[in-house]
């Protein structure tokens, strides 16, 4: 009987496997496409077998619920049609399939093969494996003594670490190859600001998301400086508040939005910044940094002014 | 021949353990729903710290796993036991000992979890005192169920009695090292395990709660309630054979698939996911063991709602136990994890499988012990159709909701910035599958109480069989074969070489994985800037764990370029050698915050400070509890000499003696923050003594998040 053989080789195959874990090979991949590619189908066709066991396993539950209802209907008929049914000479290529896969005694048969165990009156058959079953577990079995020798044996697997170095070098090459098809080169040397209404109103959306939990929905600042004053801490002028936003001040909690914005957007963001002035928004936090006149394109030190913490007495609190 | 005893098995206790899973099933749900409804109401919240969702999230995984699972077990076990067993449980004192003893220990969880007493690790959340009388109260249970056994009348161990022994010693083993902890005080204790280490004991011994709490012992009623109900044989005894020892050997390897991606070792990742494919077949069996049994009866299974009960949930664990293995593909995994994709398929095991074999089982057994008829077969019928559609109506949204938000986490510009770059839109996002999903649980939890309700009218038509008289004939002396035997029957007819052979099957898998974990230093490459947290840092962590922050915000940044893109440099196993507990996450419903102190994620303390106190006045939309009373509470600084007492012991490398000067460094570093907060937002209005509240010592700790890895890339000390 193959039954014999079957336990042990599953206990010995699954114990033997971790062992191939233990020798971490470094990796210095040959034709790493091909083999990926490789893996990649083992796993699928390892996946739509185990797929296809399913389905198999609802056909089988299917059947036999037809087959218990053919069994009622000639019951009640007589035997005699049951044999004859089961002379039924000829037999489609998928019944015999199906039969060597599943391979179950009938339930009109079972007394054959009951076992005679009986525990509070539970009964116990002797069905054999169900060899699609048994097929699926041996395939797992095999797909994880590759799965271990491609990535832990050989150098065919690569590891997260790998992956992820190539991953951001394809990445980069993409973004570099797509990028010099545009032409957006804004930078901090040939910014000019915006005025087209359309391309400050983009700049509110961007500073709407990104910018007024900090900085107040209308700019009138919170966390962070007010943006509707005169006043700017670390320059005003469309060249020193991109220069601000792309590099931010990390040790005053201004993120560098240049990591996370494209330079178009941060070009909008700035120029909708420069409208705000002089709105006069509710609630505005006292100002900060020295006064920034852009008419003189050049910073006027008025150190005096600024005197945040004793100026602000109208604080909301909680 | 042997002469026929007389016996009396015990429903009293059956009875007491169904009344218990029927409580506790409601109260586990319904915590349930109110999390869920969290999710898309933050104010129902309430800004009552016992009822945040960080806090109550681990209540309802505990009331459901524990509560409602571990007393539907015990139902099944105290009464099929004896039956199978042929002999009455071996002692009505141990009996309801480990009845009261289970729900003191239910009840003592449903008071400290919402009190923010936990340890963080899923499912072994409970503090030191109550994991102590977990591991009583399970000796109990298992000196009855064997005394039980070893007093039988019935030669040989059923298949259901096999996976009951398995359960048993398993689930010692499990706890007990997951557990191992020193207490800093009555209610708190840092587990011997650190990092990635204590990572690996966490979801050896997570996977293997829903592996050997969960399954294994839902197999074994299912193999008698299953039989029993069906009236028909079991489909094939050999099957039982081998899917019973592969599943139970072979599940315990598969615990780090929930750490795929993370800083765990490659080897330990490899090993988790092939063992995890391999489990389908093992699985499978227990499902086709089931629905083929039903050979013969599906005619019946169309009338009879306890047979469709049954068979929704094999199907159900049929169909988790295919996911799980698929999940645990790496390339899949890094799609689903940390996602509400693993919510969705943990509730189809959960409530399909776990929920619908314990109402299955109800149906069946309490009128029995009863004496009477199930009060209404159409209300059983309504009951199965709303908790069916209920598991649908949960599980589509959530899968949804994962691939969306993961597809959304991952989307990038052709020039290379992601599309969402603000966390909270993936969220927003997906708030109306959370709405969904909150529909799901209700019907679900409805047709609970439909079926409970008609539980308590099918009892209160009987009167309980307290002492239900049975006869069997002696154990024989002596064992005679009948013909050829197959081999694996002299285990069968010995309990205690079966406990040995499942522990020693159970403990391979756990020994290959941890022990060179534990013992094998290359693991876990060490980082020279990595250093312990500051006291100030150390008590802000240990309340980040009190809320329960862990649910929602994972600290692992895994190396995809979409997430280095959003958070930063990804996690490397070296840097947690400090962290007790590993805060890995295993959830993100908020950003990761591994990096949250550095680089771009790194925000103002002012901006913390506000954030917390209220989420949505700094993000619109966001769906987080407001923590205003973090701003109020004084920091217990009187256990901060305990803690580092107790971390140096486990090898925390403070000075000796620094417990004796640590809380005057902890007061300088808050008094720094509260300074700078009042120099960045004077219109917070802090009050006079800021200092001293506990946000200011969670605002360290989270600007202390990335920050040694920072210092070390700065020094190019690779």
């Amino acid at each position: 009987m193959k039954n014999k053989y079957q336990r042990p080789i599953l206990l010995a195959a699954s114990i033997l496997l971790p062992l191939a874990t233990w020798a971490q090979a470094p990796a210095a991949p040959v034709n790493q496409d091909f083999w990926a590619n490789t893996i990649g189908v083992i796993t699928m066709t390892v996946a739509a077998v185990v797929i296809v066991g399913a389905l198999l396993a609802v056909a089988q539950l299917f059947s036999s619920v037809v087959k218990m209802q053919e069994i009622q209907m000639l019951r009640e008929k007589g035997i005699e049609e049951v044999v004859e049914s089961y002379r039924q000479p000829e037999q489609s290529w998928w019944s015999k399939f199906y039969k060597s896969m599943t391979q179950a005694v009938p339930v009109a048969q079972e007394a054959d093969i009951d076992l005679g165990h009986d525990y509070d009156g539970i009964r116990e058959l002797d069905n054999k494996l169900p060899p699609w079953w048994l097929g699926m577990f041996y395939l797992s079995i095999v797909f994880a003594v590759i799965y271990l020798f491609a990535f832990h044996l050989s150098d065919i697997g690569k590891s997260p670490r790998e992956e992820y170095e190539n991953d951001m070098k394809v990445a980069k090459a993409e973004v570099n190859a797509y990028l010099a098809t545009v032409a957006d080169a804004v930078d901090e040397n040939n910014v000019v600001a915006l005025t087209d209404p359309q391309e400050i109103s983009m700049g509110a959306s961007i500073f709407s998301a990104n910018c007024a939990s900090c900085h107040g929905q209308k700019g009138e600042g919170g966390v962070g400086p007010n943006m509707t004053d005169d006043y700017w801490l670390h320059g005003g002028g469309i060249k020193n508040v991109f220069h601000t936003i792309t590099n931010g001040v990390p040790d005053k909690g201004m993120i560098a939005w240049g990591e996370q914005l494209r330079a178009s957007d941060i070009q909008r963001v700035a120029s909708f910044l420069l409208t705000l002035r002089g709105t006069n928004p509710p609630n505005p936090k006292a100002p900060q940094g020295t006064i920034y006149n852009p008419d003189e394109a050049a910073v006027t030190d008025t150190t005096a002014v600024a005197t945040p913490a004793a100026a602000d007495t109208t604080a909301t609190g909680k | 021949m042997t002469q026929v005893e007389q016996f009396h098995y015990d429903n009293a206790i059956v009875k007491k353990f169904a009344y218990a899973t029927m409580l506790w099933g409601l109260v586990g749900m319904l915590v349930g729903l109110w999390v869920a409804l969290e999710l898309v109401f933050p104010a129902l919240n309430l800004e009552k710290p016992w009822l945040t969702f960080g806090r109550i999230r681990p209540l309802h995984t505990n009331a459901v796993i524990f509560a409602f699972v571990g007393n539907g077990i015990f139902m099944g076990v105290y009464y099929s036991l004896q039956r199978l067993m042929k002999a009455r449980m071996f002692s009505d004192m141990l009996s309801n000992i480990h009845f009261w003893g289970w729900q003191l220990i239910i009840v003592s969880a449903a008071l400290t979890l919402p009190l923010g007493y936990t340890t963080s690790g899923e499912y072994a959340e409970l503090t030191w005192p109550i994991d102590l009388a977990i591991t009583l109260v399970w000796v109990v249970f298992g000196i009855n169920m064997f005394g039980t056994i070893i007093k039988r009348r019935e030669e040989h161990l059923y298949v259901a009695v096999w996976f009951y022994i398995a359960t048993w010693i398993t689930v010692a083993v499990l706890h007990i090292v997951r557990n191992l902890e020193i207490p800093t005080s009555g209610l708190h204790s840092y587990g011997i395990f650190a990092g990635v280490q204590e990572a690996l004991v966490q979801w050896w011994y997570g996977h293997n709660a829903v592996a050997f709490f969960l399954t294994t012992p839902y197999l074994g009623l299912m193999y008698y309630f299953l039989p029993k109900a069906a009236n028909r044989p079991v489909f094939s005894y050999r099957l039982s054979i081998v899917h019973f020892w592969a599943l139970i050997f072979i599940y315990i390897w598969a615990g780090p698939h929930h750490l795929l991606y993370t800083s765990l070792p490659d080897w330990a990742q490899s090993l988790g996911m092939v063992f995890s494919l391999m489990l389908i077949a093992p699985s499978w069996g227990g499902m086709l063991n089931g629905l083929l049994t039903l050979r013969g009866a599906w005619d019946r299974v169309r009338e009879d709602p306890i047979l469709k009960f049954m068979v929704v949930a094999v199907t159900a664990y049929g169909m988790s136990t295919f996911e799980g293995p698929m999940m645990s593909i790496k390339s899949f995994n890094a799609i689903t994890h940390y996602s509400d994709w693993t919510i969705g398929h943990v509730h189809v095991g959960a409530l399909g499988w776990n929920g619908m074999l314990t109402f299955g089982v109800m149906y069946w057994l309490l009128p029995r012990i009863f004496d009477t008829k199930l009060h209404s077969v159409k209300l059983a019928n309504v009951h199965f159709w709303l908790g069916t559609l209920g598991i649908i109506f949960y599980a589509i949204p959530m899968y949804w909701s994962g691939i969306t938000q993961n597809l959304m986490w991952r989307a990038f510009t052709p020039d290379g910035f992601l599309v969402y770059p603000n966390f909270l839109e993936t969220v927003t996002q997906i708030i109306p599958m959370y709405a969904i999903r909150a529909v799901g649980g209700a019907l679900f939890i409805s047709g609970v109480v439909v079926g409970i309700y008609n539980l308590i009218k099918t009892v209160s038509s009987g009167r309980l069989i307290a002492n239900e008289l049975a006869e069997a004939p002696a154990l024989p002396t002596k064992h005679v074969a009948e013909g050829k035997e197959h081999w694996h029957r002299w285990i069968e007819r010995k309990p205690v070489q079966m406990l040995i052979g499942s522990l020693i099957v159970v403990l391979i898998g756990g020994m290959v994985e941890l022990f060179p974990m534990w013992w094998v230093d290359d693991n876990v490459p060490k980082i020279a800037s990595v250093h312990p947290y500051t006291p100030l840092e150390l008590q802000g962590r240990d309340l980040f764990v009190r809320e329960g922050c862990v649910g929602c915000h994972s600290q692992m940044v895994r190396p995809f370029r979409f997430e280095t893109e959003r958070y930063g440099e990804y996690s490397k196993s070296g840097e947690f050698i400090y962290d007790r507990p590993f805060l890995w996450g295993s959830k993100r419903t908020g950003p990761d915050l591994a990096r949250e102190g550095v680089g771009k994620l790194k925000k103002a303390d002012s901006w913390h400070y506000a954030h917390l106190y209220d989420p949505r006045s700094i993000s619109p939309g966001s769906i987080m509890p407001a923590y205003s009373w973090l701003t109020k509470n004084d920091l217990d600084t009187s256990t901060t000499a305990a803690k580092i007492k107790v971390l140096r012991q486990l090898g925390t490398p403070y000075d000796s003696d620094y417990e004796l000067t640590a809380n005057e460094d902890l007061a300088k570093q808050a008094a720094g923050i509260v300074k700078r907060i009042n120099e960045e937002k004077p219109d917070l209005g802090l009050p006079e003594d800021a200092d001293k509240k506990e946000i200011i010592a969670i605002i360290a700790y989270l600007q202390r998040l990335g920050v040694d890895i920072t210092v070390q890339d700065q020094a190019g000390n690779q």
